[in-house]
């Protein structure tokens, strides 16, 4: 990174005193058709969610006011506490697979022959779609010729060939299976980047000492990696949250709505039950709790900024 | 400046060597034993082991038809939305920096946060009043909608990253420009873009990788074959004829993952510069 030039020092661009007008209104001109657009397309509607939830409304009708009724009607339907305890376990996997295997790929492939070809493989599916992901591993699971099956039933262990995608919560596992082959690359490149960054006296001396291998990631490398690790659980904790498309088409959510997760939930009441401020008061669950784990990660981000 | 670990005598580097390729082997294998479907009839891969070596070659065949059942305007259309939406994005947000960083609106923090709030907010909490906004203003499943959609909200993370640069770039450079007689338009296309070559590429990359692979916003704002994205013609292909037809499902998956695929391959370096810019939210 090239060092900021401190601006504040640099002294004002005058303008002739003649045309004060002018110079007031122009960079408005610039900034407010990107504004404009944030505004129309994001925020407004933003806005209208956290109204919406607070009314009853089926998208025809005009919304009635319930106050909290919505929110209160969520806690008590089993639909959506399935669901919520689905997102806890797709968060709670979505951290540890993805996270701690990107970790274990990272320092694996910093120091091995070919290292710079591993790593391009374990992240190429990460440069494609959740949804063709998805559908792709729909057939690696196909219970009557999927390949996972067919290879079970070619070493002996036809016993373990499930309906992968259709038995609770199996197919729960599978698609986290799916998140977690997608996702691991990125979370490798991240941490080869805090690798990359790491001080070289500290690991020198350490090695000098004696210090090697299990050791010397256990006591030198890891704690150095931290803020770096800290970062990208955090990160996984909000994309885990908020999962949508690989479940959209590998289960739909199903059988029934037993893998649904909230996202899920709340596309399936919005857009397919039209109970549409049911569905808001969920999507303003998902972005209190997203928010929350979302300022700890900015707040993490900037602190390693301003460490470096 | 990489991070050395360990000792490395011959048998451990080996050993290693030989662990990491297996790894990796094994996190393929699955997509590279599913690419042989992709070659079968759909009567071959229904009568025949999935493992079994394809017999014929069907692969052309099995494209064609995907192309018939409705893929070949996802591709199109997805290739236009990618390219235009994310130049326009790019473009806006590179002047609402330039006014914020160069041309000191008043005010500048707030209209930084308005921009880069929109990027704050899980997808969720946007959908369904922006679905109901598509449908009143006649939005809904048209080509300008979903564009400018696309373009709404890929311009925050863009802003954040231009204002980025335009704060290292050095002040004597406006002032030259200003005491040629260029007014801040000409500054910006001839002096400031230019400069901002390289990460003007990135973003672009990174946001045309993005409404490729997007799938909500396509499912919720767009309807009909001409006007829907290519993740949502793959999705609804699959429901459809995945169990009837499965080899042109999987033919079509990996025909629809190639471009940014390969976009990835051929810009590597830039991608992984990317990473570090917006540690990879989103």
């Amino acid at each position: 990174m090239t060092a900021t030039l401190d601006h504040t020092a640099a002294p004002l661009i005058r303008r002739p005193a003649g045309r004060p007008l002018r110079q007031l209104v122009v960079p408005y001109l610039y900034v407010l058709p990107a504004a404009l657009f944030v505004a129309a397309f994001l925020l407004y509607p933003m806005v209208l969610t956290a109204w919406r939830s607070l009314t009853h409304f089926d998208g025809i009708s005009d919304p009635t006011f319930a106050g909290l009724d919505n929110f209160r009607d969520l806690f008590a339907d089993p639909h959506f506490l399935l669901s919520l305890r689905n997102t806890v376990i797709w968060t709670v996997a979505a951290v540890i697979f993805p996270v701690t295997l990107g970790l274990v790929f990272a320092l694996a492939f910093s120091r091995v022959r070919w290292g710079g070809f591993f790593k391009t493989v374990i992240y190429l599916p990460a440069t494609i779609s959740a949804a063709a992901a998805g559908i792709l591993f729909s057939f690696v699971f196909n219970y009557d010729n999927g390949i996972l099956n067919m290879i079970l039933r070619g070493i002996g262990l036809s016993g373990l060939a499930s309906r992968w995608l259709f038995d609770v919560p199996t197919n729960t596992f599978a698609m986290i299976a799916t998140y977690t082959w997608q996702q691991t690359g990125l979370n490798m490149m991240l941490f080869l980047v805090g690798l990359q960054g790491l001080p070289p006296e500290p690991i020198e001396a350490a090695k000098i000492e004696g210090c090697t291998g299990w050791n010397l990631v256990r006591r030198i490398i890891l704690p150095m990696l931290m803020p770096y690790v800290v970062i990208t659980t955090l990160l996984a904790i909000v994309n885990g949250f908020k999962v949508f498309d690989l479940i959209w088409v590998m289960t739909q959510g199903g059988p029934g709505r037993a893998s649904e997760t909230l996202a899920v939930t709340m596309y399936r009441e919005g857009f397919i039950l039209f109970k549409q401020g049911y569905s808001a008061a969920i999507a303003v669950v998902i972005s209190v709790v997203a928010l929350a784990f979302s300022y700890f990660y900015l707040r993490s981000v900037l602190e390693q900024e301003a460490r470096q | 400046m990489s991070a050395e670990i360990g000792e490395t005598t011959g048998v451990v580097r080996e050993a290693r060597f030989t662990s990491a390729l297996i790894l990796t082997v094994f996190w393929v294998l699955p997509i590279a034993l599913l690419i042989m479907s992709a070659f079968k009839t759909p009567i071959e891969f229904s009568s025949t082991s999935t493992l079994a070596l394809p017999q014929s070659f069907h692969l052309f065949d099995n494209i064609a038809r995907a192309w018939a059942k409705g893929m070949a305007s996802g591709f199109v259309n997805s290739a236009i939305y990618g390219v235009v939406a994310s130049v326009i994005s790019v473009i806006l947000a590179a002047m609402a920096a330039y006014g914020i960083v160069r041309l000191r609106i008043p005010q500048g923090m707030f209209w930084f946060l308005l921009i880069y709030s929109g990027t704050i907010f899980p997808f969720q909490m946007y959908l369904i009043p922006l679905f109901n906004l598509y449908l009143d203003t006649g939005l809904y499943d048209t080509r300008i909608g979903i564009i400018a959609f696309y373009v709404a909200i890929t311009i925050p993370f863009c802003m954040f990253v231009m204002r980025g640069f335009f704060l290292t770039v050095s002040w004597q450079v406006q002032e030259a420009a200003a005491l040629d007689g260029a007014n801040s338009w000409q500054t910006f296309w001839r002096i400031m873009m230019p400069m901002a070559r390289a990460p003007l590429i990135l973003l672009i990359l990174i946001q045309f990788t993005w409404i490729w692979n997007d799938l909500l916003f396509g499912l919720v704002l767009t309807k009909s074959e001409s006007v829907r994205p290519i993740m949502v013609a793959l999705a609804g292909m699959q429901g459809v004829y995945g169990a009837s037809d499965g080899p042109s499902v999987i033919a079509a998956t990996l025909v629809g993952s190639a471009p940014t695929l390969i976009l990835f391959l051929a810009l590597q370096r830039y991608f992984v510069r990317g990473l570090t810019l917006g540690m990879g939210e989103r």
